[in-house]
């Protein structure tokens, strides 16, 4: 058969095209069946019939159609095949085969075995001796043998997950030819060639009679290089032999348990031998990652194992500053956001107050926790965070105004720090902003350059203690401590005894921040790398290998444990197969091919003899048999569509048009209306939040004690009156708050007179008031007993006592009595004290730092933010209570009409200043800008 | 595909009588406009202006001798001193002769009708046999009954057609003399020209005709779509249309053309013909043909159509 250029495999099949006139007659003979009807007035029909149509013969294109319909399905089932194998061995040297079994020849190993096993036949027609090596073997015999034999060990033979190493192969080779020139050299290669050798080059040196490169397809050879885990997705390298035509190939994740959870595809431009892919999951869907694979290339190749350390981390983050979002550079947290973005995963908490977010951020089993300026937690939360640090979390603390008013006793910082901050530089020190000293040799920064140009220039100080160096992970030129850390239970608090924005230094905006906090995220693996050094090696037993079809088995076989040592990167070997190694509880991946190898085809050039190149058996040898199923079934549809349209399928299915508007303007009335409907997202209680943020309300704190909560009511009511008849801002009527229950969000000032005789508010009352200090609200804490025990040394009073007792669970800045140039005293009238019916008690509100830096020559001094808190003893509310005429309820201390007077222009600064802020600080600039507007 | 028409078995006479008179007993009684009442002695409700034999009195007339002294008047002639007699006018039946075409073609039904044109032609005739007889008309059926003046002839017409069956084609009309009505209920699908031809000399011999053309609602509307095979039920042709519904508007044009023209030549005739579809109710056409039948004029212009 070989004068044609296919041959069928079933040629009694074509004796049923004998058929095909008999087929012919019958499908002329058949008409297509009209519906049959009587109808009386026929005479009346033929007269309008002109044509008379004759349904005995169906139309010849039609019948023609069908006649290549049945040619079709019986050239199919005779199965005509392409390309015979023709070829027949020649030489009279020995057959010597050069197999590859390496993991790019799994897929169509079978052929190659046909193959081998046809040169073989050939060999044993030709009574020639057969030598065999596999390159992928360890062990090597080539001594010329029967055919027999070589029949044995090709059917032993299975492909291996490694790469070949031919040059053992082609060692073992010569050395079993002993010098004898082999009569035909087949060469059936996997088409890649190796990195170092030039396995032709090797080959052509045995000079053999007739040389034949046998290679199979090559569009399998698809391999996996490399993975990365990034913020948005996992990037897949992906590297392939054939590079000719642009190729999409899927590629899917697998977890542990081989359930594909993520899908992608790798995109090779035309030519381009090397391609990117992401895989695009969640962080969550992204950490159970454990097998990276090409769908439908089953090869150890075209699979990627993945281990802990793609992992990204969890950090989340907290602060206890209460600054808005509009001035990002001011908050500790923006600069810990953009050094850790890139690396790990942050969360935020959605609510200020930290009894809630607290839980709620532990709850999302983070790896790590930045606290950026906590003085103090809600007692509550203590517990919850000791416990996570001992299950091996990582707490990071950076230090603050806040952590530096704190007291002693915090259980979550390493070392035990002194109160107060040191400052360095500035009018009131002799000693300069220091730099940094070298890393440590145990810290993890070590190896980092020591960082230049970096300056401190206040941070909080550890009691000297006697193993505070070797905890101290950086420190100061001077040699104080400036991280330190403490590992407790399976976990670790870090301390940064600076803060994370730039007041304090300028170790945020530097390189080195992001760097330090890297490395503490690497840190904060679980259960992973130890955190002393790496200095010595690990040896882990192999636990999961690959096989040549890329599918992990717990059969080790003849793997040996893996040598992890530090800075060398493992390569897979006949010793080493690809595959985990280590336990369940941590394992190291071990990839068939280094990172980032580019799969290059086999380099023929240069050689010393000729060779012939020829594909494996029936790799060229394609049926016809689906192509021309295919045709048939396609005649057949339309042969289908033919006949229900000359049946008049279709014109009975036509519909009058009106049926047709009334069906077009349904569906079009059910498009409009379910693309109108909208969601209802009111709430119960809408209407009163929406009516208390109409207008500024002024609120106070119901005590539950009825002359004080009436006192404070009517207070507030006069200070409106007052507020309205002089200012713009016109109050609605005041606002009393249960603490407990009321939203607090809408109001920028809440009064809180102290009465000890009142019940104490619960925990959860103050944690909320705590939360809306943080969140930037102002409290207004009046003891009304002018004796503010505050930096006073007569004693206290019970209000003031109560007072204490609220505070001692808020987070709360360092205070000071309001100085003469705060903008307190000026934002409306200008005031030197603010009396209220007694005048004896400061005003005090949050200390503001002293950066130095200022003129001392003006009059306000700018600062950011309003204070949180102020504490007064002066009873405002008494001196502003007005009755219902607008007559004052209460007498002044001393009885003195001016004191009211000024009580209320206290009022209206307060209010004032919680309204507009610093803005009246930044009035001393009007000259200046007036001067650059050229005026 | 279920085929629109289908050819029906014969109806019952008996059921079709049941139909006919429930019909009938919704329509009220029918005397004949006789213009021109045949000169026959048996006795009927048309009065003929005349002395005669009838049940009305006519006139008081002196008794004449030789008459019978039973025919004396004795409460008239007690008033003076003649004797009268008491005439009666002569009144005189009409004969109606009803005539169903009942053709192969008549047993077509299709799926828009509710019966099949045959049994709907009976129903009418027999009806009309009901209805006539309630007046007093004398009811024949030409080759199946002679005409009969009895208030059961619409039963006795019933088991005549039982006996004789109708057949096809228009009657033999030989037996018909002097001025009758003639009601002819039919399909009248054969052309034109050949219906007047056959009805032409019958009008000359100066009968009055009352032509009832039955027709079933595929017909007129020709609902068919698609390759369709058309086969005739009376002669067997079959015609086959490759896509019907291309020639539907040229159908229903032609078909229309026919039934105008032989309205139009039927009224040349002086005859009436009324229009009927088996979609619509018996009663529609009964109470069309009273109308004519009574003589009613405004009813008679109406053009033929339904």
């Amino acid at each position: 058969m070989s004068f044609l250029p296919f041959i069928f495999a079933n040629p009694l099949m074509l004796a049923a095209l004998v058929a095909l006139p008999a087929i012919w007659w019958l499908l002329r003979m058949t008409p297509p069946k009209p519906v049959t009807e009587v109808f009386p007035p026929l005479r009346i029909l033929a007269s309008v019939l002109k044509r008379e149509e004759t349904p005995s013969k169906s139309p010849w294109w039609l019948t023609l159609l069908r006649m290549l319909m049945a040619a079709a399905i019986i050239l199919a089932i005779a199965d005509p095949v392409f390309n015979p194998r023709s070829n027949t061995l020649a030489g009279n040297g020995p057959l010597a085969l050069v197999i590859d079994n390496s993991w790019a020849t799994s897929s169509d190993w079978q052929r190659r075995v046909e193959t081998a096993d046809a040169l073989i036949s050939d060999a044993e027609e030709r009574d020639l001796p057969v030598s065999v090596v596999f390159t992928a073997d360890q062990e090597h015999n080539a001594v010329p043998g029967s055919a027999l034999s070589a029949r044995n060990r090709l059917a032993a033979a299975a492909p291996q997950p490694l790469s070949p190493d031919r040059s053992a192969a082609v060692n073992a080779l010569k050395t079993a030819l002993d010098g004898t020139a082999p009569g035909t050299l087949a060469f059936l290669s996997d088409g890649i060639e190796a990195a170092d050798s030039k396995v032709m080059v090797e080959l052509a040196a045995l000079s053999p009679q007739n040389f034949r490169l046998i290679e199979g397809g090559k569009d399998q050879a698809v391999a996996i290089s490399n993975s990365a885990n990034d913020a948005e997705s996992m990037v897949v390298s992906a590297t392939r032999l054939d590079t000719t035509a642009a190729r999409t190939l899927p590629i899917t994740a697998y977890d542990t348990r081989g359930r594909a959870i993520a899908n992608g595809s790798v995109a090779f431009a035309a030519g381009e031998g090397v391609a990117r892919g992401t895989l695009a999951a969640p962080f969550e869907l992204r950490n159970d990652f454990a097998r990276i694979a090409v769908d439908g290339m089953a090869t150890a190749g075209g699979t990627f194992l993945l281990d802990d350390g793609f992992r990204r981390r969890r950090v989340a983050l907290l602060s206890g500053e209460a600054r808005d979002q509009s001035q990002p550079l001011l908050s500790p947290l923006y600069y810990i956001n953009r050094a850790l973005a890139p690396y790990a995963d942050l969360v935020q908490p959605n609510e200020a107050d930290m009894a809630v977010s607290i839980p709620e951020l532990l709850a999302q089993k983070p790896s790590m926790l930045i606290m950026a300026d906590i003085g103090r937690l809600p007692e509550e939360t203590y517990a919850p965070i000791t416990k996570w640090i001992e299950n091996g979390g990582t707490l990071v603390r950076f230090a603050g105004p806040r952590l530096a008013a704190a007291p002693a006793d915090d259980p979550l910082v390493p070392v035990t720090l002194r109160q107060g901050e040191r400052a360095l530089g500035g009018a009131l020190s002799w000693s300069e902003p220091q730099p940094l000293a070298d890393y440590p040799a145990l810290s993890p920064f070590a190896g980092m350059p020591r960082p230049e140009g970096i300056l401190v220039k206040r941070q909080v100080l550890a009691e000297p203690t006697a193993d505070l160096s070797s905890r101290t992970w950086a420190s100061l030129a001077d040699g104080t401590p400036l991280v330190t850390t403490k590992t407790q239970g399976a976990g670790r608090i870090i301390l940064f005894h600076v803060s994370a924005e730039a007041t304090w230094s300028n170790l945020p905006i530097s390189g080195d921040f992001v760097e330090m906090l890297r490395r503490s995220v690497q840190l904060s693996r679980s259960g992973g790398v130890a955190s002393d050094g790496a200095a010595k090696g690990q040896t882990l037993a192999p636990y999961r290998l690959l096989n040549a079809n890329g599918i992990l088995i717990s059969e080790t076989g003849k793997a040996r444990p893996l040598d992890i040592a530090a800075g060398t990167t493992p390569v897979s070997s006949a010793e080493h197969p690809p595959g985990l190694y280590g336990s369940e509880e941590g394992f190291t991946a071990l990839n068939l091919l280094p990172r980032d190898t580019e799969l290059k085809p086999i380099d023929a050039s240069g050689l010393s003899i000729p060779y012939t190149s020829e594909p494996l058996i029936g790799a060229e040898a394609w049926s016809l048999k689906p192509s021309l199923f295919a045709a048939a079934l396609i005649m057949l549809l339309i042969d289908s569509a033919v006949v229900l349209f000359m049946g008049g399928a279709f014109a009975r299915l036509r519909m009058p048009a009106a049926a047709m508007i009334v069906l077009a303007l349904a569906a079009g009335v059910l498009v409009a209306i379910s693309g109108q409907s909208l969601a209802d997202d009111s709430k119960p209680g809408d209407d009163i939040i929406l009516r208390q943020l109409n207008k500024t309300h002024l609120a106070y704190v119901i005590t539950g004690e009825t002359d004080v909560d009436r006192l404070s009511e009517r207070g507030l009511a006069g200070l409106t009156e007052f507020l309205t008849y002089r200012t713009t801002l016109e109050p609605g009527p005041p606002v009393g708050l249960d603490i407990a229950a009321d939203e607090l969000a809408f109001y920028s000032l809440i009064y809180w007179p102290i009465s000890a005789n009142a019940p104490m508010p619960s925990p959860a009352a103050i944690s909320r008031i705590d939360a809306y200090m943080r969140s930037g609200g102002t409290v207004l804490f009046d003891t009304r007993d002018q004796f503010s025990s505050l930096g006073s040394d007569s004693g206290s009073s019970p209000n003031s006592e109560r007072l204490q007792a609220i505070l001692a669970d808020l987070d709360i800045p360092p205070l000071e009595p309001v100085p003469t140039d705060n903008v307190l005293t000026k934002s409306f009238y200008l005031l030197s004290n603010f009396p209220g019916r007694y005048n004896g008690s400061p005003l005090w509100i949050e200390a503001q730092p002293d950066n130095g830096s200022q003129p001392t020559g003006r009059p306000a001094r700018s600062g950011d933010g309003v204070s949180p808190i102020m504490i007064t003893g002066n009873d405002f509310a008494g001196a502003w209570a007005i009755d219902t005429n607008g007559m004052p309820l209460l007498p002044t201390v001393p009885p003195d009409e001016q004191q009211r007077e000024l009580a209320f222009r206290s009022g209206v600064n307060i209010m004032m200043y919680m309204l507009t802020g610093n803005y009246k600080a930044d009035q001393v600039h009007i000259p200046a800008l007036l001067e650059r507007l050229g005026q | 595909m279920a085929a629109i028409g289908q050819i029906v078995e014969p109806t019952p006479s008996g059921e079709v009588l049941s139909r006919a008179q429930s019909r009938a007993r919704l329509i009220p009684d029918c005397m004949v406009e006789a213009k021109r009442i045949a000169n026959t002695v048996i006795s009927g409700w048309h009065g003929r202006r005349k002395r005669g034999i009838g049940e009305n009195f006519w006139q008081f007339r002196p008794y004449s001798d030789g008459e019978s002294l039973s025919r004396i008047d004795w409460r008239r002639s007690a008033r003076d001193d003649h004797t009268y007699v008491r005439d009666r006018e002569w009144e005189a039946a009409h004969t109606i002769w009803l005539w169903a075409d009942l053709s192969p073609s008549m047993m077509y039904k299709s799926k828009f009708g509710s019966v099949s044109k045959e049994s709907r032609a009976l129903v009418l005739m027999l009806a009309l046999a009901e209805i006539l007889a309630r007046s007093g008309e004398r009811i024949g059926c030409p080759g199946v009954m002679e005409p009969v003046s009895a208030r059961n002839a619409a039963e006795r017409l019933a088991t005549a057609l039982m006996h004789t069956p109708l057949s096809g084609g228009l009657p033999q009309t030989a037996m018909i003399r002097g001025a009758s009505d003639l009601v002819l209920i039919g399909d009248f699908l054969d052309p034109a020209d050949t219906i007047m031809a056959r009805l032409g000399p019958l009008a000359r011999r100066g009968l009055r005709g009352h032509v009832i053309e039955v027709a079933d609602p595929a017909e007129e509307s020709f609902p068919y779509a698609g390759r369709t095979e058309f086969t005739d039920p009376e002669t067997g042709e079959k015609l086959t249309a490759g896509r019907a519904e291309i020639v539907r508007d040229d159908y229903r044009r032609a078909y229309i053309a026919r039934r105008d023209t032989l309205g139009e030549n039927l009224r040349h005739l002086g005859w009436t013909f009324t229009p009927h579809r088996t979609d619509h109710l018996a009663s529609e056409a009964l109470v069309a043909v009273h109308m004519y039948l009574s003589g009613m004029p405004g009813r008679a212009t109406h053009g033929g159509q339904l």
